[in-house]
């Protein structure tokens, strides 16, 4: 085997030897009900970094995704005593809407994605706290249960958080292996031009993947919501970086056209290792962000294909 | 004036400030040498190509005072987009400089090479062909030199030439012009047939095969495909009509780098690969197979990378992929570039079953001979404009010295 076919695997004997290493140093960490606690608890960042994981697949990036998270926590929580379930189409909508006009903005207006979704980013930032008026809000019990109860709870031992991942992890892998339009996120992402040169339509392609990021980022704010009943324009910061470290550790590099959303799981699931070992060694959660910083420099520098980037800016 | 003191700008700096005032009148006087009456604080990109070009010419002119001893000062086609009485300009300067400076000096215009000159090294493909002084220097020797050797006609498959459909009109440029690129250029492409843009680089010739795919909109006139005007030109529009193209940048926009075979094969055909959106992956292998067993494209299988193919065997791909398409209309720029002899044979083959199938033709070529070797219709063009149409039945083609003299 060469070093060239091995490549591919590497995150999964990343993911290997750090669970051997936190495992050898705190042998409690292999108590399975303590295992699936640990990954259902992480299962909004996951669904985070599957949406993330197509922005970065084009090769673009959604910074946007934390504050489309942020905001769809308040939407929901303000609006759920008044439509019920139905709430869930609503936030998906503005995550969808908010992604579709990031992708209109970075190909119709050429303005690079991350300047683009940064910006929106703030867009949305400044709708959560309009809506929320810079309070932490608090779901009606009744109406949670009600509409979301069935998202948490377990049916024979399994988490439902844990079966939801599963089934948009499910649905992301058949949409990028499977569908025309995966096909044609490769093809943008590996090889634009030759897409261009191809009669592909690059642009729809382009502002769909951000749509699809930002439906994700709703979902994910959905759930976490529901999870804390509660919505606040500050809930789930912090969730971006682990996302992007997410995406990018997992072997999806910033230049787009390989690795995929099943990356991404290996990836999740490796800055989950990583953060429960910080907490297990007792590194202070003011040190955590710095160290997830560090791992994705670390991260993008190993991973990037430098034959593709001539000027890096 | 920042352009022409561009890495240079110490010679102005006081107290670690740049004297704008001291360096504007410098650049005025460098300016003056090319006699360009501009304000040195211009923005160079308000100013015309011609004036750009001068305005570089000033800067390589400080060289002058800044380097003591001979100059050597190279020159890429510094004339393609100059006015006459700058060419002269500049020829003057050159004259006036050659007292201490040496010039190495590109062209693809003749007369000047030869008024400027003093000895002239003719190059093809690559190699030097020929040295002359300036005094020995002939026009027609020269163009002779550059054109090389006889053609073999076997290899360019001329016997199997077959006269094209003149009834059904593919194609139809009705006086269309890019600006910038080329203008006022019209033909018909017929079934059958394989029709050659021959010029120099530059020559506006990329271009338009990018007009008649959709990547390039035009400025002025009608691209009428298949009798449809396009509207609103893009490449979608093109595929949907049969129209194919294989780029001259084969890695960068002929193939995915980083996609197989089936899946390059499939990239622009795959809604008849799919229902509702999902992929029929069984059949883009099925086709792929086939292709490869009739081009007999050499991969170990159809999930290799492209990117890891051979240059022919990656063409063959991208040919392919039209063909399997049922695309009619074939843009071909440069399509034997960069491959070795079999494999060119094999794009020769490919282009002559083609054309036999109905299929028109729209190469640019990567030599002259192979323009003239495969095409029924050769249009030679010089600075983005039509010069002359050559007819190339089998038996009776024009000479490389006949489209040399019109190219340049």
């Amino acid at each position: 085997m060469s070093l060239e076919k091995l490549k591919p695997w590497f995150p999964w004997f990343t993911l290997l030897v750090l669970i051997v290493l936190v495992g050898l140093v705190n042998p409690a960490f292999f108590n399975p009900a303590g295992m699936v606690s640990l990954v259902a608890d992480i299962v909004p960042l996951f669904i985070m970094a599957l949406g993330m994981t197509f922005a970065i697949y084009i090769g673009g990036i959604d910074l946007s995704m934390q504050q489309v998270a942020n905001l769809v926590t308040v939407m929901a929580t303000v609006y759920l005593a008044q439509f019920g379930i139905f709430v869930a189409v609503i936030c998906v909508a503005a995550g969808f809407g908010i992604g579709a006009l990031s992708g209109w903005i970075t190909t119709r207006q050429f303005v690079p994605s991350f300047v683009a979704t940064l910006a929106m980013g703030f867009i949305a930032l400044s709708g959560a706290r309009f809506l929320s008026g810079e309070r932490a809000l608090s779901m009606n019990t009744a109406a949670r249960e009600a509409s979301f109860g069935w998202m948490f709870g377990n049916t024979a031992g399994v988490p439902h958080e844990l079966v939801i991942a599963g089934v948009l992890l499910a649905l992301a892998w058949f949409l990028q292996t499977r569908t025309t339009f995966g096909r044609a996120l490769k093809a943008v992402g590996s090889g634009e031009l030759a897409a261009v040169a191809s009669g592909l339509k690059v642009d729809r392609i382009k502002i769909l993947a951000f749509a699809l990021s930002g439906t994700f980022a709703a979902i994910a704010g959905l759930m976490f919501s529901v999870k804390l009943s509660g919505g606040d324009a500050n809930l789930a910061n912090g969730f971006l970086i682990l996302a992007i470290v997410a995406v990018l550790v997992g072997g999806t590099p910033l230049t787009g056209g390989v690795g995929g959303v099943m990356n991404t799981l290996v990836g999740t699931l490796i800055v989950v290792v990583i953060r429960s070992a910080m907490v297990y060694l007792e590194v202070d959660a003011t040190m955590q962000q710095m160290i997830f910083g560090i791992i994705l420099i670390a991260a993008i520098a190993m991973t990037i294909d430098r034959s593709k980037m001539r000027i890096v800016k | 004036m920042e352009n022409i003191f561009l890495g240079f700008e110490k010679q102005f700096v006081r107290w670690g400030v740049i004297d704008w005032k001291a360096m504007a009148e410098a650049a005025k006087r460098q300016l003056a040498k090319v006699k360009l009456d501009i304000d040195p604080a211009m923005v160079t990109s308000k100013l015309s190509f011609a004036q750009r070009q001068l305005v570089e010419l000033a800067k390589v002119l400080t060289l002058e005072e800044r380097i003591d001893g001979d100059l050597v000062i190279l020159l890429d086609e510094p004339t393609s987009v100059l006015a006459r009485e700058e060419v002269e300009l500049l020829f003057q300067l050159m004259r006036e400089l050659t007292s201490r400076a040496s010039f190495i000096f590109v062209s693809h215009r003749m007369d000047e090479v030869l008024e400027l000159s003093d000895r002239v090294y003719v190059m093809k493909d690559g190699e030097v062909v020929d040295v002359v002084a300036h005094d020995e220097a002939q026009i027609d020797a020269i163009q002779h030199k550059m054109v090389g050797r006889d053609v073999d006609k076997e290899y360019y498959r001329e016997q199997k030439q077959k006269p094209y459909d003149p009834s059904r009109i593919l194609v139809r440029l009705d006086r269309v012009s890019a600006a910038g690129k080329y203008s006022g250029m019209s033909f018909d492409l017929h079934a059958g047939e394989v029709l050659c843009l021959v010029g120099t680089e530059g020559s506006g010739r990329e271009a338009i095969l990018r007009t008649i795919f959709g990547l390039e909109r035009p400025t002025a006139g009608s691209v009428e495909v298949k009798g449809q005007p396009y509207g609103r030109a893009n490449a979608q529009e093109a595929v949907a009509r049969g129209v194919g193209y294989v780029p001259r940048e084969r890695k960068v926009e002929g193939i995915v780098n980083g996609m197989n075979v089936y899946e390059n094969m499939t990239l622009s055909q795959m809604g008849n690969y799919a229902t509702a959106g999902v992929l029929r992956i069984g059949q883009e292998k099925a086709l792929a197979e086939e292709w490869v067993e009739r081009l007999s494209i050499k991969t170990p299988d159809v999930y290799k990378d492209c990117g890891g193919l051979s240059g022919g065997n990656q063409q063959k791909v991208v040919l392919a992929k039209w063909r399997s398409g049922g695309s009619d209309i074939i843009l071909l720029d440069h399509p034997t570039r960069g491959l070795d002899i079999g494999a060119k044979e094999d794009v020769y083959d490919m282009v002559r079953e083609l054309s036999d199938a109905g299929a028109g033709i729209v190469l640019v070529a990567d030599t002259l001979e192979e323009a003239i070797g495969l095409s029924h219709t050769i249009l030679v063009m010089k600075d983005g404009e039509f010069q002359k149409r050559f007819d190339g039945s089998p038996g009776d083609k024009p000479s490389l010295y006949d489209l040399v003299h019109h190219m340049i």
